[in-house]
């Protein structure tokens, strides 16, 4: 169970004249996600859902709101007065603020994250790479070999594991960071447009793996995109962003059973509707903008 | 178990053989393809055939058998190889201090806002000034002898050795360590296996920029002070007007510099396997 509450993200940004401008990544996204469902956050790029994301998995702290992952908040607040600035800052002085309570608790949240341009870490073999996560998470150095085995097998790539990414496909680069997000045995995984940047064949067959490995392991996946036929396909509830200030535009709750059909004619109307939603929004912004 | 023990010391010498064989071919081999005999070969008969003929002074210009007779002539002398001895230790002593000093201080500098804010402007006003701008100050300081010139050798290495491994670390790709961070990786275990790692290229390559440089200060460190090493042998060899054994100091310098740039290459190549996608 995720909940975020009323989550606003300021940024100030200094624009080549030397001026700060102020940018609202979010403003006020109130949020509540079941557990064991996959929810995907759609919009256009440049809308804040990715920053929403991050801010979900207390990588980024929010300007203002709060998150809470099964009660536990997520990252402290941030400091307001000048005297909470400061002993702030002295306490992070050689720490991220990132690497506070909750990172060093992390296996009680249970987060794993899987990012658009994969991140598994070129300097390691796809072994390596699951069993440094497995570490992190404190599982004894006997049992990591075995687990990372078993997941690496359960993506279909047993026989890579002494590769190095740079030797892997996209799409194994992908399903390999599947896998690393998987081996901890999380209850969230939050992805970042996780299959923007393979081919559309490569993607179909991810997309059904995912849903193979969520209805095997019945975690909660958050997944942001900008493909509406892979949301409405993936989820059980499409969240759609609209940009300047990013806000949540409106919700679909797709009850289509699974297996589903990609050509199915209830999920094409939806996708319709959300597609007309979305071009609403963009002509709106560029007469805007004219 | 004793059928294995000498199996197992052929297998390492067998490994040492064939990874040093590969060493070799991949830093020498270039000098002796087809393509660059066919420079080389004319380029060494017109070095010997040039004074031979009176087209230059012979006397100015010594021919490549001179050369090779002053070669002969220094190392059948035991002393030349131990002024040779005596240059490689400074130069290793010299850049290894850099080494030791200048990574974790860029490490430190790349991974944390408080210290770079405290130590960069330090190190930002001391690096323009040029390495031998340092002699004078560092003979008053240390006086003629060993510490002077390995001080000098450090300095010519710490510089771009610490600058480039703190923009290196700095210039972290934020997703690896974000990644990392969700899975709960402290900011040590991020400085280890994710900093450095990713720095690693960077890291090297400004090595060899700090080998090139501190082999320049080898050379005026022995050439100030001192009575041993290449550079004394070189200003030595000027002051008795002995053009050949100038030029094999000059050519065991440059042969010392590139095989130092070598190593590095290798090292490269063996650590950063990864990227090569060997």
């Amino acid at each position: 169970m995720i909940e975020a509450k009323r989550i606003s993200k300021f940024f100030s940004v200094i624009n080549k004249d030397g001026v700060a401008e102020g940018m609202t990544a979010c403003l006020s996204v109130s949020l509540s996600i079941e557990a064991g469902k996959i929810i995907t956050l759609l919009g256009p790029s440049g809308c804040g859902k990715s920053t929403f994301l991050e801010i979900l998995a207390g990588l980024q702290a929010p300007t203002e709101g709060e998150v809470y992952i099964d009660g536990v908040r997520v990252l402290e607040p941030l400091p307001s007065t000048r005297s909470e600035i400061e002993e702030y800052r002295k306490k992070y002085r050689f720490l991220s603020p990132l690497a506070n309570d909750l990172f060093r608790d992390r296996p009680k949240h249970d987060i794993a994250m899987i990012f658009q341009d994969y991140a598994v870490f070129p300097w390691m073999t796809a072994l390596q790479n699951i069993t440094f996560t497995l570490k992190l998470r404190g599982l004894p150095r006997g049992e990591r070999d075995a687990q990372a085995g078993y997941y690496l097998n359960k993506v279909g790539l047993g026989s890579f594991a002494n590769k190095y990414p740079s030797q892997l496909s996209g799409g194994m680069r992908q399903r390999l960071a599947l896998a690393r997000a998987l081996s901890v045995e999380p209850k969230v995984i939050l992805m970042d447009e996780p299959f923007a940047a393979v081919d559309l064949l490569t993607r179909e067959r991810l997309q059904e793996d995912l849903l193979k490995l969520w209805e095997s392991s019945g975690v909660t996946i958050v997944m942001v995109t900008h493909d509406v036929s892979e949301a409405t396909y993936l989820s059980d509830e499409v969240i759609i962003f609209s940009p300047s200030p990013g806000t949540i535009r409106n919700r679909f709750t797709i009850n289509v059973p699974r297996p589903r059909r990609r050509d199915d004619p209830e999920l094409a109307e939806i996708q319709q509707r959300i597609g007309k939603l979305l071009k609403y929004d963009l002509d709106n912004e560029t007469e805007y903008t004219i | 178990m004793i059928h294995d023990q000498p199996n197992y010391g052929l297998k390492g010498f067998s490994r040492l053989t064939s990874e040093s064989g590969l060493f070799l071919r991949n830093s020498f081999g270039s000098l002796f393809s087809r393509e660059f005999l066919k420079v080389l070969i004319p380029l060494l008969v017109l070095w010997e055939l040039l004074p031979r003929l009176e087209a230059v002074p012979r006397t100015l210009v010594p021919t490549l058998t001179d050369v090779a007779a002053a070669f002969w002539d220094l190392v059948a002398n035991k002393k030349f190889l131990v002024h040779i001895a005596y240059s490689v230790g400074k130069f290793l002593a010299g850049l290894s201090i850099a080494i030791i000093c200048a990574i974790p201080i860029g490490i430190l500098m790349g991974w944390n806002m408080a210290i770079r804010k405290h130590s960069l402007p330090l190190f930002q006003l001391l690096s323009p000034i040029p390495p031998p701008a340092w002699v004078p100050l560092t003979i008053i300081l240390f006086g003629i002898g060993l510490p002077m010139q390995i001080f000098l050798i450090f300095l010519g290495a710490f510089y771009p050795i610490l600058f480039n491994t703190y923009q290196a670390i700095k210039d972290t790709d934020p997703r690896y360590l974000s990644s990392a961070r969700v899975f709960g990786a402290s900011e040590l275990t991020l400085i280890f296996r994710v900093y450095i790692w990713h720095a690693l290229g960077a890291i090297i390559m400004s090595v060899k920029t700090g080998v090139a440089i501190s082999l320049v200060m080898l050379v005026i460190a022995e050439m100030y002070g001192g009575r041993s090493g290449i550079g004394y042998l070189l200003v030595e060899a000027k002051d008795f007007f002995q053009i050949p054994a100038m030029v094999v100091c000059m050519l065991v310098l440059g042969v010392i510099g590139w095989f130092s740039i070598e190593i590095l290459k290798f090292a490269e190549f063996k650590l950063a396997i990864w990227k090569v996608g060997a």
